[in-house]
């Protein structure tokens, strides 16, 4: 396997579902992404976050994953941000746009911020 | 291309996560030749697409073809080309569908690939190889070219 394989886990803070991300993100993480965001909604979840660990790798095929999760949030009403990702990724989501419909945020603790704040 | 310059070729099967090599190997002859941090990673994202491209589309994933990359670096100019065999051709795409179109399902999620390719380096082009498959070609300056023509 060539890929450093997507390790995905979840946790609850401040009300917030996070979801974090370490390893690839390519179209081999499509299920781990999808099944675990069908998990936290399953819970409820109104506020989820994405927690990168500073991803090397996220392709064109990982971004049309996180779009359809996109998707799937407006759908049900919910609140997407996403934190930890490098500058360079950074940059990325804004070129494809998808800073127009989820925050993004330098690390977790910014990131709970921004989600009570919105909140209040 | 020139002969002259110092250049790297490698040549890869047409299976997904095989372009992680020619990322990291592209990116370590950039450095080589002082491209700094961000240059790299819009190269190594860049080279990624085009190698995911050649993979699914021009070799439509056969494992016993190859994707050949070859890579030089000249007058503060890294060129790049990559070959498939032309087993589909991916030449002449329109502009891609907005994320609009794909968040509301009048577009299909995939298909971001050569967007971010032409906006992460300073020129790109798609040509068929006259002896069959394939040829995109794509280069970086050193520093970054902005619309403005300034340079970072």
């Amino acid at each position: 396997m060539l890929e450093d394989e997507l390790s995905v886990s979840i946790r609850e803070r401040d009300g917030v579902s996070i979801i974090d991300l370490m390893g690839d993100v390519t179209t081999f993480a499509e299920e781990k992404i999808n099944s675990a965001y069908a998990q936290v909604t399953d819970h409820g979840a109104k506020q989820i976050l994405l927690n990168f660990r500073q991803n090397d790798y996220i392709n064109s095929a990982g971004i049309a994953i996180l779009i359809g999760v996109v998707t799937e949030v407006n759908r049900n009403g919910q609140r997407l941000a996403v934190s930890g990702l490098s500058q360079h990724f950074q940059r990325i989501f804004r070129m494809v746009g998808l800073s127009q419909y989820i925050d993004i945020y330098q690390d977790e603790n910014e990131a709970l911020r921004g989600f009570a704040t919105a909140a209040a | 291309m020139d002969t002259q310059s110092p250049s790297i070729d490698l040549t890869i099967p047409s299976e997904l996560g095989y372009e992680k090599i020619a990322r990291e190997a592209v990116a370590a002859f950039a450095r080589r030749f002082g491209f700094d941090h961000e240059r790299i990673e819009d190269l190594k994202t860049a080279l990624g697409e085009v190698c995911i491209n050649a993979i699914e589309h021009g070799n439509a994933c056969v494992p016993g073809l190859r994707v050949l990359v070859h890579c030089e670096c000249g007058n503060d100019r890294l060129t790049v080309e990559v070959h498939d065999r032309g087993v589909k051709q991916y030449l002449a795409h329109g502009p891609s569908a907005r994320i609009e179109q794909k968040v509301f399902g009048s577009a299909p999620l995939r298909g971001m690939g050569l967007m971010l390719i032409s906006q992460l380096v300073d020129d790109v082009g798609f040509s068929h190889n006259p002896e069959g498959g394939n040829i995109c070609r794509f280069s970086l300056e050193r520093q970054q070219i902005h619309a403005n023509g300034t340079r970072e």
